[in-house]
Order: C-alpha cells, then sequence, then structure tokens
C-alpha cells in the first residue's frame, strides 16, 4: 500500500511537473505576436486560401482559374480587370483600335517595368501572345488559337502591336485582351519546359512573388513604382490552409485577416455579429450544376434534357439547401450577371411540361411502376454522381432525384470521392454528376462558344445542326451588338435543351477584419480578393463595381 | 555461424521479393484509378485542347506509352534514383517528398516517441495496480481516447486552445512572420507543434497502453517474479528490473510496426492543423491523380515498412535471445 501512495504521489508530481510546463509554454503565447501567430504582424495583410499553388505561380502549374487573383497580383494584362466586365480599362495597353473586320492594334503602356527592372516593351507583348499560341498548351491557348484564332501578331513600331486574326474578332480587346497575361520576353523566352519551370514570377503587376512554401504560405511585397499606383499594404501574405473550419477558426482567433474562401452560410450569423469581423456579399460568376451525358441515350436527346431540366425544382432546392444564401438557378446558363448574358433566360419549374415532353418522346408507364420505360420496355433509371465532400450538393441532389421520381424517372444519387467525380468527364462514366463551374467557364462569352466544341457543353464532332449553324453566323460578325445578337440566341437555344442543368449560383459572403485592411471592393468573378482591393481607389476605374470601405 | 549468414540470406530474398511484388502493386495501383492527371496539369482547360495538343500534354509526361513500356522506365527510374516529375508541382518527385518529408518526421516521430513511452509506462503502472481506482480510470480514459476519432480531439484541441484560451495557434507549423533569435524562433516552431502532437498523441497512446498492460500482466503472474518477491526485492525494483524488461517484446513490436508507418504521416491530423506534410501530400496527389507522385510516395513508405520490419527481425534476438537463429536451430536439433 505504501509503495502504491508513493506510486500515486510521484504519478501526482509527474502530472503538476507536466502542467507547469505546459501552462509555461502557454505563459510564452501570452506574448503570442511576438511568437508571431496572434494579432496583425507588423503591416503584413494575411489573406488565407485553401488552395496549395502548387509553385510560385508558375502559369502552367498554377494553371487553374482559381488562382487567377493571385497570379493577378504579379501580372497585368493588356486590359484590366478580366472579360467579366462590360467595359474593360486600360492595363498595360493604354489604348486598342479595331482597324477592320479581323485586325486590330494595342499601343503599350511605355512607362511599365517588370520586376527586375526591365522595360516594358512591345517585344514582351508579341512574344506572349505568340508563346501562348504555339507553345505548350495552356487554359489561355484557346483565347489565340481558335475563338478568336490570331493568324498573324507582329510589332507595328515601338509602341503599337497589329493582331490579324483568320475570321472578325469583334471582341478580341474585350476578351482576349482581358484575359490574357502578359509574361517577360527576357524570361521566357530561355524556358525549356514551362511545366518544370520554377522560378519566381516576373511581372509588371503590383506585388512581387517572394516566397513560395508548399502546403505553407506565399509571400508578396509591394511593387512601389506599379503604374497603377503604390499599392496600400507592403506586404500580403497568403497562408495556405486545407481544412474550411481551421480557415474560419483562425479568421476569428485574428491569425488571418481575410480569406479567399466564402464563409459557411451556417456561420454567416456569428461572423457579421463578431467585433472583430464584418461580412460583405458579392456576386461570384460561377454556378453549381448537373452535368449530362449528351453522348449516352436519352441523354443525347435534346427534347429529353429540356423536359429534365423543366422536372426540377431550382427554388425549392435552393432555398432549402443553401439557407437562402444562393439565387436559384433559373435564369439558365451562362451566369446571369455576366455583360455577355442574354437577360430573358429562363428555366422554370414545369413538371407538367416535363411530362408531356416524356410522353410525346415516348417514355410512359407502360407497367404501372412509376417509373417510365423506353420503347424497349427498359425503365428509365440514372445515377446521379456527387462528391462525398459536399454535403450541401448531396442533400441538392436527394432533392433532384425526388422531383425527377414525380415524373416518372429512377435516379439513384451516389457520392463518390472528390478525385473520381473530377476524373469523370474525361472517363464519360456517368449519366449525370454534380459539378461546379468558376467564372472563366460561365462569364467568359468566347468560353461559352468553346465549351461547345471541346467537349465541356458539346463536343463539335458530334452533329448539332442548330448550333452548328448559329456557330457559323457567330464566327462571320463583324460587331459587338452582332455577335452578342447571335450568342444570344445561342444561349437560350442552350437552355431549351441543356447539357448542365444550373441548380444555383453562389452568392458569397467574405469575413475580414477592417482593422488590418478596409479598403475591399467587389470586381466581378472575383470577390473582393483582387489586386484592386488593394490598389488606390482612384486608380481602380471600371475594375471594380462597389466599395466596401 | 552459418545458420546466422543462412537465415540473413533467406530474409534478403524474403524481403527483396517482397520489395518487388510492393515496387509492381505500386506501380499498377494508381493506374487503376479512373482519372485524368492532365486535368491537374491545366484545370478546366483540358476540356478545351485539340487532339494533337492533348497527344503533346501526355507525350511530355510518357503517359501516351504503353502500361509495360511505364513499368520498365518506373524500375529503371528508380534504379537512378529519378522517381519522375509531379504533375501537381511540376518538380522532380524525389525533391517534393524530400520537401515535405522533415516535418512528418518531427511530427510523427515525436508523437511515436512520446505515446510509446507514455503509454508504456501508465501500462505497467496500469497492470502494476491491477483492480485499484487508478487502473481502473487509467484503463477507461485510454480506451476511450483510442477510440475517439483524431480529427475530432483536433478540432475540440483548437476550439479550446486556440479559440477559446488563445495559447496555441491553430494552423501551420511556423509563424507568417519568424520572431528574431533563435530561442524564440524554436519557442514558436515548438508552440505550433503543441496541438497536432498532443492530438496524434492521444490517438495513439492508447493502443501502447493495452499492449503494454496486458503483457506486464502475463509477466507479473510468471513463476519468477514470484521468486523475485520471495526473495525480499522492493515492488520497485522487481517492476523495473525484472516485470518491465521480460514484457518489452510486444511493445517493442507494436513499436517497429508504428515505425512503418512514421512516414505515411497521418492526414487527418495534417489536415485539420494544416501541417504540411506528407500523409497531406499523398492526399492530395490521390485527389489530383498524380501518378508519379502517388507511385513516389508509395514507394517511400513500402521501403519504411519493409525497413521496419527488417529492423525488427534483426533486433529481437537482442531483446528475447530465444527468437535467434542460433537458438532456434538448437531448438530443431
Amino acid at each position: 500500500m505504501a509503495d502504491q501512495n508513493l506510486t500515486r504521489r510521484k504519478a501526482l508530481r509527474t502530472g503538476a511537473i507536466g502542467l507547469v510546463g505546459l501552462t509555461g509554454l502557454a505563459g510564452c503565447t501570452g506574448a503570442a505576436n511576438d511568437l508571431g501567430f496572434g494579432g496583425s504582424e507588423g503591416g503584413s495583410l494575411r489573406i488565407a486560401t485553401n488552395s496549395d499553388p502548387s509553385s510560385p505561380l508558375n502559369l502552367y502549374v498554377s494553371s487553374g482559374s482559381s488562382f487567377d487573383w493571385l497570379k493577378d497580383l504579379v501580372y497585368d494584362r493588356l486590359l484590366a480587370p478580366s472579360p467579366y466586365v462590360e467595359d474593360p480599362m486600360p492595363g498595360l495597353a493604354t489604348e486598342t483600335t479595331q482597324v477592320d473586320d479581323t485586325t486590330w492594334t494595342a499601343t503599350i503602356r511605355s512607362e511599365a517595368t517588370w520586376h527586375d527592372g526591365e522595360p516594358f516593351t512591345v517585344d514582351d507583348v508579341v512574344f506572349t501572345y505568340r508563346y501562348f499560341r504555339d507553345a505548350e498548351p495552356n487554359r489561355y491557348t484557346h483565347h489565340v488559337s481558335d475563338a478568336p484564332h490570331i493568324e498573324t501578331i507582329e510589332a507595328v513600331d515601338d509602341e503599337t502591336v497589329r493582331f490579324s486574326c483568320a475570321y472578325p474578332a469583334p471582341t478580341l480587346a474585350d476578351i482576349t485582351f482581358a484575359d490574357l497575361p502578359v509574361l517577360p520576353k527576357h524570361v521566357w523566352e530561355d524556358v525549356d519546359d514551362p511545366y518544370t519551370y520554377a522560378e519566381y514570377p516576373v511581372g509588371t503587376g503590383p506585388y512581387e512573388l517572394v516566397k513560395y512554401e508548399s502546403g505553407e504560405r506565399l509571400r508578396f511585397t509591394a511593387n512601389e513604382e506599379y503604374f497603377g499606383g503604390e499599392p496600400l499594404v507592403g506586404e500580403v501574405v497568403v497562408p495556405i490552409i486545407k481544412d474550411h473550419s481551421t480557415i474560419f477558426t483562425a479568421l476569428e482567433t485574428g491569425e488571418i485577416d481575410t480569406a479567399n474562401v466564402a464563409i459557411p452560410p451556417e456561420t454567416v450569423d456569428r461572423f457579421e455579429q463578431a467585433d472583430s469581423t464584418e461580412v460583405v456579399q458579392t456576386d461570384w460568376l460561377s454556378l453549381v450544376e448537373i452535368r449530362t451525358n449528351y453522348e449516352r441515350e436519352p441523354f443525347d436527346q435534346h427534347d429529353f434534357r429540356g423536359a429534365v431540366s423543366d422536372a426540377i425544382d431550382r427554388e425549392n432546392i435552393t432555398e432549402t439547401v443553401t439557407l437562402g444564401m444562393a439565387r436559384p438557378g433559373i435564369e439558365g446558363y451562362p451566369h446571369p450577371e455576366s455583360p455577355w448574358t442574354a437577360p430573358d433566360l429562363s428555366t422554370p419549374y414545369e413538371p407538367d411540361r416535363a411530362r408531356s415532353t416524356f410522353d410525346e418522346l415516348g417514355f410512359t408507364d407502360d407497367d404501372g411502376d412509376g417509373v417510365r420505360e423506353t420503347s424497349d420496355g427498359e425503365p428509365l433509371s440514372f445515377t446521379l454522381k456527387v462528391a462525398s465532400n459536399q454535403p450541401t450538393w448531396i442533400r441538392a441532389s436527394e432533392m433532384v432525384a425526388s422531383n425527377l421520381a414525380d415524373v416518372g424517372i429512377d435516379v439513384e444519387v451516389r457520392t463518390l470521392d472528390p478525385g473520381s467525380i473530377g476524373s469523370l468527364f474525361d472517363s464519360r462514366d456517368f449519366d449525370m454528376y454534380v459539378s461546379s463551374i468558376s467564372p472563366h467557364g460561365v462569364a467568359d462569352p468566347d468560353q461559352f462558344v468553346m465549351s461547345h466544341r471541346s467537349g465541356y457543353l458539346w463536343r463539335k464532332d458530334i452533329p448539332y445542326p442548330e448550333w452548328d449553324s448559329l456557330y457559323e453566323e457567330w464566327r462571320e460578325t463583324t460587331t459587338v451588338e452582332d455577335r452578342k445578337e447571335v450568342l444570344f440566341e445561342m444561349q437560350r437555344l442552350f437552355n431549351s435543351q441543356p447539357t448542365s442543368l444550373v441548380l444555383w449560383y453562389p452568392e458569397p459572403r467574405w469575413g475580414f477584419n477592417p482593422e488590418a485592411h478596409d479598403a475591399w471592393a467587389e470586381s466581378p468573378g472575383f470577390g473582393i480578393h483582387h489586386k484592386w482591393s488593394l490598389l488606390p481607389a482612384d486608380e481602380r476605374g471600371t475594375a471594380v463595381t462597389r466599395s466596401f470601405d | 555461424m552459418v545458420a546466422r549468414i543462412h537465415h540473413i540470406g533467406s530474409k534478403v530474398a524474403e524481403y527483396g521479393l517482397t520489395l518487388v511484388a510492393a515496387l509492381t502493386v505500386n506501380f499498377a495501383l494508381p493506374h487503376l484509378a479512373p482519372g485524368d492527371p492532365l486535368r491537374y496539369v491545366i484545370g478546366q482547360a483540358v476540356a478545351d485542347l485539340s487532339g494533337a495538343e492533348r497527344t503533346q500534354l501526355l507525350a511530355t509526361y510518357g503517359l501516351d506509352q504503353p502500361l509495360h513500356v511505364q513499368y520498365v522506365d518506373y524500375l529503371f527510374g528508380i534504379a537512378r534514383g529519378d522517381l519522375g516529375t509531379s504533375v501537381m508541382f511540376g518538380q522532380p518527385v524525389a525533391s517534393v517528398l524530400i520537401d515535405h518529408l522533415p516535418s512528418t518526421l518531427l511530427l510523427v516521430g515525436l508523437t511515436l516517441v512520446i505515446s510509446t513511452l507514455a503509454g508504456t509506462l501508465l501500462g505497467a503502472w496500469s497492470a502494476w495496480n491491477e483492480g485499484t481506482g487508478t487502473d481502473g480510470a487509467l484503463l477507461v480514459a485510454l480506451v476511450a481516447a483510442n477510440s475517439t476519432p483524431a480529427f475530432w480531439v483536433g478540432m475540440v484541441f483548437v476550439s479550446v486552445f486556440a479559440f477559446h484560451l488563445g495559447w496555441f495557434p491553430s494552423y501551420g507549423i511556423s509563424a507568417i512572420n519568424e520572431p528574431d533569435g533563435i530561442i524564440q524562433m524554436l519557442i514558436s516552431r515548438c508552440i505550433h507543434l503543441v496541438l497536432p502532437l498532443a492530438t496524434l498523441t492521444l490517438a495513439r497512446v492508447g493502443g501502447i497502453y493495452l499492449v503494454a498492460r496486458g503483457s506486464v500482466l502475463t509477466t507479473t503472474g510468471a513463476d519468477f517474479i514470484r521468486f523475485e518477491r520471495a526473495k525480499g526485492l522492493s515492488e520497485r525494483t522487481i517492476l523495473f528490473r525484472h516485470v518491465l524488461p521480460n514484457s518489452l517484446l510486444p511493445i517493442y513490436t507494436r513499436f517497429t510496426l508504428q515505425l512503418g508507418t512514421l512516414v505515411g504521416g497521418a492526414v487527418v491530423v495534417e489536415t485539420v492543423f494544416s501541417y504540411p506534410g506528407l500523409g497531406l501530400l499523398i492526399y492530395d496527389a490521390a485527389l489530383a491523380r498524380d501518378y508519379p507522385l502517388l507511385q513516389g510516395a508509395f514507394l517511400v513508405l513500402t521501403i519504411t515498412v519493409i525497413g521496419a520490419n527488417v529492423l525488427a527481425d534483426l533486433t529481437y534476438p537482442f531483446l528475447d535471445p530465444r527468437t535467434g537463429p542460433g537458438h532456434r536451430e538448437r531448438g530443431v536439433q
């Protein structure tokens, strides 16, 4: 017994020592700022992200449009800010002129310099556009090689570059010039393999990337000589935090100042009521969709897809699963807030029309089991695949299955890991699956056309006479107005027989600590996290639509 | 001596065959999963590629070759130390793995040492006090810890110690702006390590505790312990000099098995605390279908597991001479 008491006493003593040690360590953290994880940190603005670009912003490795906001800190485009606005403003080009139906010129900004001190010249523009067209393909390639197709790119003099296209290109400036980042020729002409290029980027933008630590953070310092004004923040640090709940804990504890991740709907109230954070809402120019396999029967029938679209009650689904933090997808595809989207698109809930269409197509329930059959007697049973890490999408899928059951279509919701979902587009092993698409896909009109050629919405080698005829018409248009008119016709056709069924348009809420930075502004397609929020208000021009300061 | 050489030779052959089989499986597994790595190379723009562009990209990554050619290239590459290029990072796989290895070795290595020591001592103490309230409380507490998912413990720790108390950071491995001075920097790094380390230790200590408790209980009932008591030795001497050393074999087995998981990291804990280790890297590579990186990571895992087994095989005889080849030889005769 004595030994046992001794043991217990020792244990208590050991425990007490441990507790003191832990408290001592924690006591050190009383000076949390000194140790670098609490409060604002010496003028650094900390914007967390949940995606690792996997490289120091190499355009070929960090190629996804989800990294555009980071790449735009470093690089500039000829026009700004993006193709998602009605009227792009001057960027690295001070003026663009349409010479004739197929020819444009751009006058460059002579006072711009690269981060390494080299002057920005017309040769950089010529090199970049030729590189994107002729070298290894990347996400920008189609903007110079297909829609539109720029045949020749040449310097006219020290300030002017001429672009000659294979067919009329009335929107070359509004779209292509506003999308492609310009690269330094003196750096990139020596790059043998762009996919393994790992040097820090040299741009003309307001920030220079000075440190990339894989899985940890990116660190940018301000380019005080930036032609668009001296940045408001001296240093921007972008911590990479993969777990969403950890991101928002870090925002609450003050370990980060804001996050390029929308606040989950169920926690918006908490952040709105917190003293240390403010919450703002923006459009996102993205959408959540159900993609249908138009290469598989009966989704290859245009009217069948139209009837499936009619059967989905998007308003009920959106209200139920997004807690009202999104707009129901009843205004069709692409995003209704894009200046390039027809204002009269509509995809209403019409279950009776859906039933009639199915009847007319010969899909009837002859055996009375509640599920329609094909003429061969096969039941209309399909799978709807959805990523297992998206609970909102899973709930929405169940509601879609219920809607379709009401019109006699049997749908089994099947959850898969996100990697497998991401692979479905290429494997084509699906009837339907839930996905989302970024502004590049649903606010860029050339991408809408391209998506019908590349396979995303249709494939150019599958006959589609109505679309093909509109496409030929689209190629022949010579003015922005005419092109828009044909584009709108294409969109109306698409929404009457959609291969992508829009469920809702997210309306994200962003949280930020106003003590750290309060000059946030909305730029279409970027939320509040973009270089314009970090530049003086009088330099923002048409790049922003709203300011929140 | 001959028996020892024969023993080592047969072990080398055994593990060599295991390695080749593991390499083959490592090569085959990623290819069996659905997915297109090109999607990760250029994201959604994979949809915009023309046939020629697609062919060009596939050739760049050697993905256009027949499987058997890719397999042979893979084996030759390993022999040269070339594990290929990560699709996700655009960098040599070996370099990506080496970048992420130190943080994982630190976290999982410390966890292994602390959980083994704590689990062994607590298990021995518990067994020595079998049937008492202390034993019962420890048993319940550590079985509960063993059964609690690590991600949940991590989230509770973040909520309590990072959010409410503000004692520790909620994420990362180092401060954004590290303090000046080596001591301050080390303290800062240690503080970042506390919550992930505590979470992972708590998740693993229960298993060691149960093994240690069971082993000590078995040894305590042995005749030689009764004999030591009869000699009048103190309880402490009996426990630490006689019981514990004779109970170590199962604990050591468990330790070496866990050693094999050392570089695999701890995916869940690394995710919750955004800790940039190999576990999180492997998870990301699986989502991105980054075949070269997956194969490289699996290779490292395989070698570690086999290495841990070799280590166990070679060191068992030091803990228990009865497991040595000479002893077994004599036993057969």
